[in-house]
């Protein structure tokens, strides 16, 4: 069974790429960078590699005890089937496609995820920001079809780690627009940009991990526009540095919400969308979208049917 | 006694974090953005919460925080956090103190901080926040 863990070898090149960033940052774009950001950053990076070796194993045990009951066998040296490592890089795209959606979607979920995204700026360093509490969530449950279907853990593991690798390069603003037919099929800065954003148009998209063709089978594509500049970040930013907040935040705030709530709406606040309250008083990323689309109409009814025209709204 | 090589390669990668950190201040980066006129305010707000629209706004001198409040009477305090801005809309639990030349907010949220803002009319503003 090859023992391989792709991440490993690459960190040395996310350093030296983060390195050419920050020079570049320094040439052209100087608020792309901010220090205690990218302190914090490479604290999360460094921290989820130190609680994925801390609490990963449960996840390792579940999915070998799930391979015993496998649909298909790639046989004792399953490795050696060329083909199957192609297959599972794509599926594993696929599941990372939906536990990615849920990680938005899912209060649960997006409490282990939402440190991704807490920073409102969007360069190498922040694809570093990986999870600490991913493994006290239920992702794991997205891998299980996949070992079902006869895939090796350590196959889906590896699949995993590059597509990993693959996302790191995307978390950059140097990179303006891809070939035309790369971006139509690959996950590009372009595209997670989108991804990072908090502009009602742009909140809750572009889900996929390597390939793109996810959000535009399953509806959550939204194209990078020009005339919209983003701003990056959470709905509510964090207005602090302070790691472990930024760490916790949101499980804070959800078993808070859980304590205090009536029982009937107890479950809604784990299993509920961001934002989401029994009262109503808060705004979630859909709420949010209509709010933005009833002020666009309202303001220039013609600007949602023509899109030249809502060049100029600004103005 | 032989310490473990997990240990040393996580104390390697804190040593190597601090250094990217000092490099990028030792390059400069991250600028010191500033609240310079009623624009840049309403453009805060703005990212703060989508659609609040400020009639009445208030700086702090050095352009490092600000005050809005909107038709409805909701008020924002707007921050400088790193390079960036960020704010929140007061609730009633919010709590402000006029000092000698200026007002401290403290709008009650983990981790946000107090906002010292040197103003014109503090007594306005403190006036409108004990209201809410
Ligand atoms: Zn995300
Ligand atoms: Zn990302």
């Amino acid at each position: 069974m090859p023992d391989f863990s792709p991440t490993q070898y690459a960190v040395p090149f996310f350093v030296i790429a983060v390195l050419i960033e920050m020079v570049w940052s320094r040439l052209r774009a100087p608020d792309a960078y901010e220090p205690m950001d990218t302190l914090v950053s490479l604290c999360l990076g460094l921290g989820s590699t130190a609680a994925g070796a801390l609490f990963g194993g449960f996840a390792l045990y579940v999915f070998i005890a799930a391979y015993e009951y496998r649909l298909f066998d790639f046989g004792a040296e399953w490795w050696s089937v060329w083909w199957a490592w192609p297959l599972c890089f794509v599926l594993d795209d696929l599941k990372y496609y939906w536990v990615h959606r849920a990680g938005h979607r899912i209060r649960w979920m997006w409490a282990a995820h939402v440190n991704h995204h807490s920073s409102q700026h969007y360069n190498l360093s922040t694809a570093l920001r990986q999870t600490w509490t991913g493994s006290f969530t239920f992702g794991i449950l997205f891998a299980l079809p996949l070992i079902l279907l006869g895939f090796h853990p350590a196959m889906i593991a590896i699949a995993g780690g590059f597509n990993l690798i693959y996302q790191f390069w995307i978390h950059t603003e140097a990179i303006d627009r891809m070939p035309r037919w790369f971006e139509a099929v690959m996950n590009t800065p372009s595209h997670h940009r989108v991804h990072h954003a908090t502009n009602p148009r742009y909140l809750d998209r572009n889900y996929a991990g390597v390939f793109i063709i996810w959000d535009k089978m399953f509806g959550t594509f939204e194209a990078e526009r020009t005339d919209e500049p983003i701003r990056y970040g959470i709905i509510k930013q964090l207005g602090s540095f302070n790691l472990i907040w930024s760490v916790f935040h949101e499980w804070i705030g959800m078993v808070g919400d859980i304590v205090q709530s009536p029982w009937r709406h107890k479950l809604s606040y784990l299993l509920r969308e961001p934002g989401w309250s029994h009262d109503g008083s808060r705004e979630t990323s859909d709420t949010i979208r209509a709010r933005w689309i009833a002020r666009r109409s309202s303001t220039n009814p013609v600007a949602d049917r023509n899109p030249i025209a809502a060049d100029h709204e600004a103005a | 006694m032989e310490i473990p090589p997990l240990l040393i390669q996580f104390g390697g990668s804190i040593i190597a974090i601090l250094a990217i950190y000092l490099l990028a201040r030792a390059m400069g980066l991250g600028t010191t953005p500033k609240l310079t006129d009623e624009a840049a305010v309403q453009h805060a707000a703005n990212e703060v919460k989508d659609g609040f629209s400020p009639v009445r706004i208030a700086i702090a001198r050095g352009g490092a925080a600000a005050l809005a409040r909107d038709v409805d009477g909701q008020i924002m305090v707007i921050k400088r956090h790193g390079n960036q801005f960020v704010g929140r809309v007061l609730t009633r639990s919010a709590k402000v103190c006029e000092v000698v030349d200026a007002i401290e907010i403290d709008p009650r949220e983990t981790q946000f901080g107090t906002v010292r803002l040197s103003i014109v009319d503090p007594g306005y503003w403190a006036d409108a926040i004990n209201r809410l």
